[in-house]
């Protein structure tokens, strides 16, 4: 670490550099990119995993704050700052060259602060319609419906965007097309069957091959961030659950981690325990239906079922645990919200062998299966390179030999104490992706085996004050969830509500990377690839 | 012959006491009434066949799926098929914007007179047979292939992209794998040296020609049930259609009883070809008989042809229930590399086998005359 | 020679996970139906105690409930689903003493997220797994929890005799022995309501 700020001090002089819970760096707007670029091309601890962007609206100025990484150990962290000169027109220098998963976390900066990317090539708002009225995630933002009412005419879509280019020292603003005038376009989504949500990716086809994917989200944005501003911290944790609603528990898990940790409050090892055996299950839940939408995008049927069927089991130990089968409601701060059943670890523990003999079947009915390894082997390709530069985790990103699994480099809650392996491999295609999910189930089994017998008796949850306040500072959370990793960005000002909380969502990640890995691809393909990616839309809307 | 006693169940005893009846009209009139009464005939049993099918596919389906199907309209759900009917009847035919709307309209009648056509010319029990060409199996392949433009116009017609592309998918399916289908007939043809189907039946009598070739027989038999499987559009040759990818491919926009259209060809379509298999490769609607075992033929002849053609149909459209819920979908290159690599060569080198099995006389029937 | 021998194990490999694929599938045509058959299953079907439906405020035999109209829960529900109205009376000692008029309860609103039930201070509501709640306007979908003419089970104070104090017997009474009586009062409640509703 060291080592990292003298290199942090070399390149930039005047940069702030202070020791918090993650070393900060804050420096001026036209600074940050070379910063980065430094960091990112530092040989020995190189920072080229862009975690998380968040557009902060800081009172007096816009600024943004990246949180980097190392690909080669993703535990070191180190936080840039910086400040957009001007309220009025705020600009700062993109980072799309260095880190590609920057791309739309900037293009959401600028629908929701309104600061603009210098040289990013597409500066079309990402959630929002291109004439939206204000900008919402900032302070002075005005709520009043008359400016943006609601529209029940369809709006033409246009592939203009308009950016704002540095040519020779001079800042130019121009437009860009998206697609070439002769392309044929056909709309995959917002309603579609295979868009695992409301999804839209504009598709330009030649014959049956993809030429080019412009992906359009927003339409099931429900201001999360923006509501979570004025709740306090309790009550924002039922919006968790309705993010990457697959992973219900695990997000949750990873609001609560940040509120404890900011807020200094111990959560009982019992509750700690019931933490991670719910979250293991919900991630099994969460890769059998992975499973089972993959497989019914690849058309068939009937393994839809399959995957469905085996769900059901979790579900209904989550609805005997917590009351809830999708929205668990189970985490709470400081603990969780029920205790465990009495029947609990029987059912568990009887789950485990069924869950096993039928993944034995899944690998005999699909795995193997001719037709599906020929619709996955080879397929959509990914590097190592790409994963990282696009941010890709979770299973897609091991799919491709990248080592990101939070709970081994990063150890929460008890994650420290169990055995497990992380899965790896290298192919970086479909299939990859496809037997990643199939053996984390069996990892997810082997942790909930040797947790089920070993839950200590005491207390569910730590009394915390009726009212909970944070200390003044920002804080970071990351977690992994079925889908990747997710975080949890929270600024507090000291009081009950945060000024500002992000959630990093893995699956925004993984539909950034769609268009590249996509080109070239068959139509049919773009739907595997989608499916073997297993985003969740609503948890790009936040 | 063993068949010439009395079997009270057979229905060719109808056909020819209406014969009979008719024959004192004069000729134009004796034929117009025939041919209005077969076609009613044939369409009703069109009709009820579909909604059968529909019925059995979707039950079938859901036990597969460790699901119960259909079992809210009806005993165990049996009039779910007639409710659905109905309410496709009643459904409002979507005027669409921007279509070719004469292409548009006639195209799911292409479709079903295709089907209808072909469906004709099925031998479904002794005497139940409503032409019978002495090029059956021509007329057959020819007029099966009819059914693709109903599909390509309605591609073409529906000013849709997914359509369109359903429709190519489908174009470039249909010619490939009519081949296939084509070729695996011929290589019956070969054996049987007969294209009518009564002929070919009779032939079957003791050796199904499924045997009676061996591995000839057998090859041409997978052959033609997997392209029967791709010409009639479905799984996992359903590309056309690929819910998951197209929404509903060549007949999106369609709605109503033109989407009935549709779904009833589908349907019917899966029956033709299991028909037309049973017939070429299973013995028609013979009964399993076995050479010297008088009394066993007996029994077996009690059961009415028709019954034979249905079940040994239904267990072939069974087959094809099965693979279709089994097996992923394929992509458009993989299915045609399916056929042109592996299918067709497959299939000529089995013509020329089968050719040498004749001449040579190592078929069942020549090797054991006893027997068969 | 290679290619060739290349060909035909690709082809029957391939022909050979196909048939392992049929076989699991000729399996499951076998195996019993995962289905479960609503309604026709309602006398036994088992819900899980802890499923969360609808929100009830337990009564007691007596008519009373626990709730003090605090409203604790209304500043507690991140989306404003609870109403607590209360009114100001005089107690016969000369106190004055807030009393819930109506708790009000939007279950087309309602996140399930538990947060009024945890912060109850009094344990006065709780959710119940009654989960048919289906109704055909929007309207009916907002219920008064507390039942018509209920009051405030009155804490056991010994050092406080008043005078027309109430033998209070069942001052602790469990939950959920309250339980069914709510139940048919709750829905008595809300049926007058129906017929206005369905003129809107």
């Amino acid at each position: 670490m060291e080592k990292i700020k003298k290199l942090i001090l070399d390149t930039v002089k005047d940069a702030v550099i202070e020791e918090k819970q993650i070393l900060t760096v804050t420096v001026s707007w036209d600074k940050l990119h070379l910063l980065a670029k430094t960091l990112k091309d530092n040989a020995e601890l190189p920072f080229d995993f862009l975690v998380m962007l968040t557009g902060v609206d800081r009172g007096e100025t816009l600024g943004v704050n990246y949180l980097i990484s190392s690909s080669t150990d993703i535990s070191v962290e180190v936080i840039l700052k910086t400040d957009a000169a001007d309220r009025e027109n705020p600009l700062i220098y993109t980072v799309t060259d260095l880190y590609e998963t920057a791309h739309l976390n900037e293009r959401e900066a600028f629908a929701l602060l309104g600061i603009r990317f210098i040289n990013n090539p597409d500066m079309r708002r990402f959630f929002l319609n291109s004439d939206w009225t204000g900008f919402p995630l900032r302070k002075d933002y005005d709520p009043n419906p008359e400016l943006n009412p609601v529209s029940i005419e369809s709006k033409e879509i246009i592939d203009i965007t308009p950016r704002i280019m540095e040519v020779d020292g001079k800042l130019v603003e121009d437009t860009a097309n998206i697609f070439e005038a002769d392309d044929y376009i056909i709309n995959i989504g917002p309603q579609h069957p295979s868009t695992h949500g409301v999804m839209h990716f504009r598709t330009a086809l030649d014959g049956e091959i993809i030429k080019k994917i412009d992906v359009h989200s927003g339409y099931i944005h429900r201001g999360i961030e923006k509501l979570s501003e004025n709740l306090t911290y309790p009550q924002i944790l039922h919006f968790t659950d309705r993010l990457d609603y697959l992973s219900a528990n695990i997000n949750r898990h990873g609001l609560c981690m940040c509120v404890e940790k900011a807020g200094e409050i111990e959560v009982p090892e019992r509750a700690q325990y019931i933490r991670v055996i719910m979250d293991e299950l919900q991630r099994i839940s969460s890769h059998l239906l992975a499973w089972a939408a993959m497989t019914n995008d690849l058309g068939a049927t009937t393994a839809f079922i399959y995957g469905m069927r085996e769900r059901e089991h979790i579900l209904e130990i989550f609805d005997k645990t917590c009351g809830g089968r999708l929205i668990i409601n189970q985490n709470v701060i400081g603990g969780v919200m029920f205790d465990i059943y009495n029947e609990f670890q029987q059912d568990v523990k009887a789950f485990i062998p069924y869950m096993r003999e039928k993944l034995k079947e899944y690998d005999r009915f699909f795995s193997h299966n001719v037709i599906a390894l020929g619709r996955m082997i080879g397929i959509g390709n990914m590097t190592k390179e790409e994963t990282i530069s696009y941010a890709v985790t979770g299973p897609a990103g091991r799919a491709s030999g990248w080592s990101c699994d939070i709970r081994k480099h990063q150890p929460y809650s008890i994650y420290g104490q169990v055995d497990f392996k992380e899965v790896i491999r290298t192919e970086g295609d479909s299939y990859a992706r496809y037997l990643n999910r199939l053996d984390e189930i069996e990892e997810s089994l082997h942790i909930i085996e040797q947790l089920i017998d070993n839950i200590p008796a005491g207390e569910i949850c730590a009394k915390t004050k009726a009212i909970i306040k944070l200390p003044v500072g920002e804080f970071y959370q990351r977690i992994e969830t079925a889908k990747g990793e997710f975080g949890v960005f929270i600024e507090s000002r000291g009081e009950k509500q945060p000024w500002r909380l992000k959630f990093r969502s893995p699956s925004m990640a993984l539909v950034s990377i769609m268009p590249l890995i996509c080109k070239d691809e068959k139509l049919s393909d773009f739907i595997g690839i989608g499916g073997s990616m297993d985003y969740v839309i609503p948890d790009i809307d936040r | 012959m063993i068949l010439n006693y009395s079997q009270p169940l057979e229905l060719d005893g109808v056909s020819k006491a209406l014969d009979t009846s008719l024959s004192a009209l004069p000729d134009f009139w004796r034929i117009l009434i025939e041919c209005v009464l077969v076609g009613v005939v044939i369409l009703t049993t069109y009709a009820v066949i579909a909604l059968i099918l529909i019925y059995a596919e979707r039950k079938i389906t859901a036990f597969f799926q460790a699901r119960y199907g259909p079992n809210r309209v009806g005993k165990w759900g049996l009039l779910q098929s007639v409710a659905d009917t109905i309410k496709i009847l009643l459904k409002e035919i979507i005027r669409i914007n921007n279509v070719d709307r004469f292409l548009f309209f006639a195209a799911p009648f292409f479709m079903v007179c295709a089907s209808v056509m072909t469906f004709g010319a099925i031998a479904f029990g002794k005497g139940l047979l409503a032409v019978d060409f002495n090029i059956g199996v021509l007329y057959v392949t020819a007029v099966s292939s009819l059914g693709i433009i109903g599909v390509l116009l309605a591609g073409w017609s529906s000013n849709n992209k997914y359509s369109m592309i359903g429709a190519m998918r489908s174009g470039a399916q249909f010619v490939s794998y009519e081949l296939s289908a084509g070729f695996a007939l011929m290589t019956i043809v070969v054996l049987t040296g007969t294209m009518q189907f009564s002929e070919m039946i009779e032939k079957q009598q003791y050796c199904w020609n499924i045997f009676n070739g061996h591995i000839s027989s057998m090859i041409a038999f997978v052959i033609y049930i997997i392209s029967g499987h791709a010409e009639t559009n479905r799984g996992p040759f359903d590309l056309p259609e690929a819910e998951s990818e197209l929404t509903a491919g060549y007949h999106t926009e369609y709605s109503g009883i033109q989407f009935g259209f549709y779904y009833l060809a589908e349907y019917l379509n899966m029956f033709i070809i299991a028909g037309i298999a049973t017939t070429v490769f299973l013995g028609g609607y013979m009964p399993i008989q076995v050479h010297g075992w008088e009394g066993f033929n007996q029994v077996m002849n009690y059961i009415p042809s028709y019954v034979w053609f249905f079940s040994k149909t239904g267990v072939l459209i069974f087959l094809s229930l099965w693979v279709r819920w089994s097996f992923p979908r394929l992509r458009i290159d993989q299915l045609l590399a399916l056929e042109w690599k592996y299918l067709l060569p497959i299939n000529l080198v089995n013509i020329v086998v089968m050719v040498i099995l004749v001449l040579t006389g190592l078929t069942l029937t020549d090797l054991f005359p006893s027997l068969f | 020679m290679d290619s060739v021998s290349k060909y035909f194990s690709g082809l029957f490999t391939g022909i050979g996970s196909l048939l392992k694929g049929m076989s699991v599938t000729w399996k499951e045509l076998w195996t019993p139906k995962v289905t479960r058959q609503y309604p026709e299953n309602r006398e036994t079907l088992v819900v899980s105690d802890r499923f969360r439906a609808e929100l009830v405020m337990p009564h007691d035999a007596n008519n009373e409930h626990a709730c003090t109209a605090c409203g604790i829960c209304q500043m507690n529900c991140p989306n404003g689903t609870i109403v607590v109205t209360s009114q100001i009376i005089e107690t016969e000692d000369g106190k004055k003493k807030k009393i819930l008029d109506t708790h009000q309860w939007d279950l087309g609103m309602c996140t399930f997220c538990n947060l009024c039930v945890i912060t109850c201070p009094s344990d006065a509501i709780k959710f119940d797994n009654n989960f048919e709640n289906a109704v055909f306007t929007r309207s009916k979908l907002i219920q008064k929890l507390n039942a018509e003419g209920s009051k405030l089970r009155e804490k056991k104070k010994e050092e406080k005799p008043t005078a027309e104090a109430k033998p209070v017997i069942e001052v602790k009474a469990p939950v959920a022995d309250a339980k069914p009586v709510v139940e048919k009062e709750v829905i008595a409640k809300v049926k007058p309501e129906e017929p206005k509703a369905e003129k809107e």
